[in-house]
């Protein structure tokens, strides 16, 4: 039996054909660039096997966006927000402690007597944590407010999520 | 013979059930595409962007709300007073958003102040709107009145002489969203916008701006 010689079963087919086309242009616009940008991302590591019970480092590497910046945690200032990594109460994980990066002094070009205590490009925290047994899917957070040369952005909190194996 | 008509409907019945089930599955995936399309569009209402500036080329921002009507608020200041953009009508105003955290903001302060004082008795005025992004809830008595208190150190150190209110946020997306601070409007006595500024630029920048609202 050759189905194209039914007008129905081709048609339908055909329509198909057109409807999955169709979809495939909706599908190619949708990966437009997107025009805002996080300023800061996580990058590694995704997951972590510590020992129960016992404080274990813990290196968090972020990268911030060319051409930005974000305060370091201890500012040049006292009304600029620091950068503060945190862990939200009752994941299983505790933020024992966490050390900070020493900031890269910058001045902007308006103001070069004022020198701004910032990250730029890519830096690490070192946290040490300490989890109760099991394995614990963490959100954790960084706080930072980001600016360029001449304009910030608002403060914002991402999350960091951490798979931490706890043996 | 009876057999073969069997089978020729099994398989047209197949063939109609496979061609509906693609239909549906892209006709899901368009309305998909189309509400996630809508969310995109609605996000980019109101943005501004960056165009050249005929002949020099150098790039200036360029809001959706020139020409246009500057939206209404009344917002409240440091004294929990309400200050409406409408009372300011028959003057050229300047609203500044600006937040606490904001270096560039604090640096472009003295020449708003400078620039204000200048063109004050020309029927200028300035209107500082605190913009600090961090998402406060009405209820956060606290956090408001930190708020508050760090807005109210920076206009007595700095000396600022207009008025300022607080939660710029409230109004952020009538203008634009406000995605970068500072960010300027320009607006002229019949409540026209007739420039807008986003980040630091200049003091020579502002001024020109300024005339403009003043019609000069």
């Amino acid at each position: 039996m050759n189905i194209w010689k039914r007008p129905f079963i081709a048609t339908m087919t055909a329509l198909a054909v057109i409807a999955l086309a169709a979809h495939g242009q909706g599908s190619s616009a949708q990966s437009r660039p997107l025009a805002k940008t996080d300023a800061v991302t996580y990058l590694f590591p995704a997951q972590v096997s510590v020992t129960a019970g016992k404080p274990s480092p813990v290196a968090l590497h972020f990268r911030i966006a060319q051409g930005l910046h974000i305060n370091s945690h201890t500012p040049s200032e006292d009304y600029l927000i620091p950068t503060t990594f945190s862990i939200p109460d009752g994941a299983g994980v505790r933020l024992d402690a966490a050390t900070y990066p020493v900031g890269t002094q910058m001045t902007l070009p308006a103001d070069p007597t004022t020198k701004l205590s910032v990250y730029t490009g890519e830096f690490t925290i070192q946290a040490r944590i300490v989890a109760t047994p099991g394995n614990h899917l963490v959100q954790a957070k960084l706080r930072y407010q980001a600016c360029d040369q001449n304009q910030c952005l608002p403060p914002k909190t991402i999350t960091v999520p951490i798979d931490v194996i706890a043996k | 013979m009876k057999s073969f008509f069997v089978r020729r409907n099994t398989l047209v019945l197949t063939a109609v059930v496979l061609i509906l089930a693609i239909f549906a599955w892209a006709g899901w995936a368009n309305w998909e595409y189309r509400k996630q399309a809508a969310e995109r569009l609605l996000a980019g209402a109101g943005q501004g962007e960056l165009v050249p500036a005929p002949g020099s080329g150098t790039p200036q921002y360029v809001s959706p709300l020139s020409s246009k009507p500057a939206p209404a608020f009344a917002l409240e200041d440091l004294t929990g007073k309400k200050v409406a953009l409408a009372s300011y009508r028959g003057k050229a105003v300047l609203i500044n958003f600006w937040a606490t955290w904001c270096a560039p903001c604090r640096l472009e302060t003295p020449w708003l102040i400078e620039l204000r004082n200048k063109y004050a008795a020309q029927g200028f005025e300035i209107l500082g709107v605190d913009t600090e992004g961090d998402d406060l809830q009405k209820s956060d008595t606290a956090g408001w009145a930190k708020d508050k208190a760090a807005v109210g150190k920076f206009v007595t150190e700095m000396k600022v002489p207009y008025p300022m209110v607080v939660d710029g946020d409230s109004i952020s997306r009538d203008y634009g969203g406000l995605d970068d601070l500072p960010a300027s409007f320009f607006v002229d006595r019949k409540g026209i916008v007739v420039a807008a500024q986003v980040g630091l630029t200049s003091e020579s920048e502002i001024e020109g701006n300024i005339k403009k609202a003043l019609n000069q």
